[in-house]
C-alpha cells in the first residue's frame, strides 16, 4: 500500500531536516579542511616567528611578537633565491611552450587525419602514458652528462625540460578533444583552398584553446614540481630551481648556526608555495579540467 | 602488385598526417622510448660512474637484487605504502565528496580548493613543514598528542613510526585529486535515477550503497589505478623527512633508485630496480584495463 498523502505531509519536515544536514556537513567539512590547511598556516605564521619562538613549548599558535627577520635573511642572505625563482619560471615556461606545440600538432594529426599505421603508432604512445618516469631518468641523466649540457645556463634549462618533452598525455588529451570538433569545419576550409598549416593554426588552434589551456596548467605545475630530476641535474647553487633551493635551505644550517633555522625555512617554504597557490586560485577552472580529464570521459 | 600500389597511394594521401606527428613522435622516441630501451639494457650491466668500464652481468643483477635485504625491504615497504595510503585516500575522499556534493556552487568550489591546496603547494614544501611539526621536543604534533596524554614519539627517528609518519604526510597532499574526481563523477549522475530510487522507497544509506556507488564505479577504478601508480612512485616525502631511514624502515623503490643511481652511482643496479618497478606498474595498468573493458 502506497500512501499518496505522505510526500505532502513529509515536505516541510524534510526541508528543515535537509537544511540541518547541510549545516552539519559544512561544520564537519570545515574541521576536516582545517587539518589540511593547518600545515600551510603553520608555515606562513612560522615565517614571522623568531628562531627562539619556533622552538617554544607549548607552541605559539599566533605570532604575538612577529618579526620580518626571516624574510630579510631569505632575501638578503647568502642564497640566490631570485635566481631560483627565475630558473623555475624559465624551465616551466619552456616546457609548456614545447609541450603545447608538439601535443597540438601531433594530437590534431592523430585525431583528424587518416594515414596508414596511425592506430598502431597512437597505441604505442598511449601504452607508455602510465610508465614510471624514474626509469627513464638514468639514461637521460647519462645523456646530459655526456653532452655536458649543464656547463651553461641555457643547457641547464634545456636539460631540466627534457624528460617532460615526450608528452603522451598531452597528445592523448588533444586527440580526444579533437573528436568534439566537427570535420565539416576542416573540410570547408580545405574547399576554400586553405593550406594544411593554415588549417592547423587558424582553425584548429583556436578551437583547441580550452584543451590547451588545461594542458598548459597541468604541464606547468608538473614541471614546477619535477623535483628529482631538477635535483640531480643542478650542479651548483645558481642552477637550483625554487623547490630544490628551498629543500636545500631546509636541510642546511646557516649563519654559523649548528641547527636549522626553522623561521627561515618556513619563509623559504612560503615563498616556494606562494606562486603555485596564486596560480591555482587564478586558474582553478583549468586545474580541475586537467584533473578530471580522462576519468569522466575516458 | 595493385595492393602495394594502393597502399603507397594511401601513404601519400596521409603525408600531412605523418608530417604533423613527426615532432611529437620524435620527442617521444628520443626522450621516452630510447631511454626506456637503454635503461633495460643497462640493467643487465654493472655500469657505474665510469660508464665505459661496464661489463655484462646478465640476469645475475636481478638474482642479486632479490637476495639484497635492502631491496626486499624497499619493495615490501612500497607495497605497504600502497596498501595503507590508497584505501585510506579513496575512503576519506569519497566521504568528503559525499559531504561536499549537496552544497551550493560557492561552498563546493571553496572546499574543493581547500582540499586541493596542499597538493598545489607540492610535496616538497608540505614535507618541510612536517619536518618541524614532527620535531620530538618542540613539534606541534607531539604537543597535541601530549594534550591527550601520549608520550613524545620520535616520529622520524624511530623505525616503528617513520613509515607511518611518511604515510600521514603523503595523505595530506594526495587527497585533493580524488575528491575532485569523485565530485565530477557525482555531478554526472542524473537526478532522474536518484528520484526513481527515492520513489521506490530507498533510504539515504541504500541510495548511497546500491545506487550511487555502483554508478561511481568507473571513476572509483580510475582513482584506485592512478593513486596506486602514484603511490608506487613516492619518494620526495621520504627524501625530505627520513632519507629512507632509520635502517630503511621507510625506504621505497623510487627512493632506492635515487640513492643507488644518483648517490652511489650504481647505474646498472638502479636501472634493474627501475625495470622491476616498471613491470609492477605495467601489470597494474593491464589489470586496470581489463576491469575497464568489462564496463
Amino acid at each position: 500500500m502506497i500512501n499518496i498523502h505522505q510526500p505532502v505531509h513529509h515536505d516541510r519536515y524534510s526541508r528543515i531536516r535537509k537544511q540541518f544536514s547541510i549545516l552539519l556537513s559544512i561544520m564537519v567539512l570545515l574541521s576536516l579542511a582545517s587539518i589540511f590547511i593547518v600545515p600551510l598556516y603553520w608555515m606562513v605564521t612560522g615565517s614571522f616567528k623568531y628562531q627562539k619562538v619556533t622552538m617554544d613549548v607549548p607552541p605559539e599558535f599566533f605570532p604575538a611578537n612577529p618579526t620580518l627577520e626571516n624574510w630579510q635573511n631569505l632575501f638578503f642572505g647568502p642564497w640566490p633565491i631570485w635566481n631560483w625563482l627565475v630558473n623555475s619560471i624559465i624551465v616551466s615556461l619552456l616546457t609548456v611552450v614545447i609541450v603545447l606545440l608538439i601535443s597540438s600538432l601531433t594530437g590534431y594529426s592523430f585525431g583528424k587525419k587518416k594515414f596508414p599505421g596511425s592506430e598502431i603508432l597512437f597505441f604505442i604512445l598511449l601504452s607508455t602514458m602510465f610508465l614510471p618516469s624514474q626509469v627513464m631518468l638514468i639514461p637521460l641523466f647519462l645523456l646530459v652528462r655526456t653532452f655536458q649540457l649543464t656547463n651553461s645556463m641555457v643547457g641547464v634549462y634545456l636539460a631540466m625540460a627534457l624528460p617532460m618533452l615526450a608528452s603522451p598525455f598531452g597528445i592523448f588529451l588533444v586527440k580526444q578533444y579533437c573528436s568534439t570538433i566537427p570535420d565539416e569545419l576542416i573540410d570547408a576550409a580545405r574547399i576554400d583552398g586553405a593550406s594544411e598549416w593554415k588549417i592547423y593554426y587558424q582553425i584548429m588552434l583556436p578551437l583547441l584553446k580550452p584543451a590547451l589551456a588545461a594542458l598548459a596548467i597541468f604541464t606547468f605545475s608538473n614541471s614546477w614540481n619535477n623535483f628529482m630530476w631538477q635535483l640531480v641535474i643542478a650542479g651548483d647553487k645558481l642552477q637550483y630551481t625554487l623547490p630544490v633551493g628551498v629543500s636545500y635551505i631546509a636541510r642546511t644550517p646557516a649563519y654559523g648556526r649548528s641547527v636549522i633555522d626553522i623561521g627561515l625555512t618556513m619563509a623559504g617554504g612560503t615563498f616556494g608555495a606562494i606562486f603555485m597557490i596564486v596560480f591555482f586560485i587564478a586558474f582553478q577552472k583549468y586545474f580541475i579540467e586537467g584533473v578530471t580529464f580522462g576519468a569522466v570521459k575516458g | 602488385m595493385v595492393n602495394s600500389k594502393s597502399f603507397l597511394k594511401e601513404v601519400w594521401k596521409g603525408r600531412w598526417g605523418y608530417l604533423f606527428i613527426t615532432p611529437g613522435y620524435l620527442a617521444f622516441i628520443v626522450f621516452m622510448l630510447a631511454p626506456l630501451v637503454l635503461a633495460i639494457s643497462l640493467s643487465f650491466t654493472n655500469a657505474t660512474i665510469n660508464l665505459s668500464a661496464r661489463v655484462n652481468v646478465g640476469f645475475d643483477q636481478y638474482v642479486r637484487l632479490f637476495n639484497d635485504p635492502i631491496f626486499i625491504k624497499a619493495l615490501g615497504n612500497t607495497v605497504k605504502y600502497v596498501l595503507v595510503v590508497v584505501p585510506t585516500t579513496v575512503i576519506i575522499a569519497l566521504l568528503i565528496a559525499f559531504l561536499i556534493h549537496p552544497l551550493g556552487m560557492k561552498p563546493q568550489s571553496f572546499f574543493r580548493g581547500a582540499f586541493y591546496l596542499p597538493g598545489v603547494a607540492g610535496g616538497v614544501i608540505i614535507s618541510i613543514v612536517w619536518l618541524w611539526i614532527f620535531n620530538p621536543t618542540y613539534g606541534l604534533f607531539n604537543y597535541l598528542l601530549g594534550l591527550v596524554g601520549i608520550e613524545p614519539i620520535l616520529w622520524l627517528a624511530d623505525s616503528r613510526f617513520s613509515f607511518w609518519a611518511v604515510c600521514l604526510v603523503v595523505l595530506t597532499f594526495t587527497l585533493g585529486q580524488p575528491i575532485i574526481l569523485f565530485l565530477a563523477g557525482l555531478a554526472g549522475i542524473s537526478q532522474d535515477i536518484i528520484d526513481a530510487a527515492v520513489v521506490d522507497g530507498a533510504n539515504s544509506r541504500q541510495l548511497k550503497w546500491h545506487v550511487i556507488l555502483p554508478l561511481l564505479r568507473p571513476v572509483l577504478l580510475f582513482i584506485v589505478a592512478t593513486q596506486t601508480i602514484g603511490v608506487f612512485q613516492i619518494w620526495e616525502t621520504i627524501f625530505m623527512l627520513t632519507q629512507g631511514g632509520p635502517s630503511n624502515s621507510s625506504n621505497s623503490l623510487v627512493f632506492l633508485i635515487y640513492q643507488t643511481a644518483f648517490i652511489a652511482g650504481k647505474y646498472g643496479k638502479a636501472s634493474a630496480i627501475g625495470v622491476i618497478l616498471l613491470i609492477i606498474v605495467m601489470c597494474i595498468t593491464l589489470i586496470q584495463l581489463r576491469f575497464w573493458s568489462r564496463e
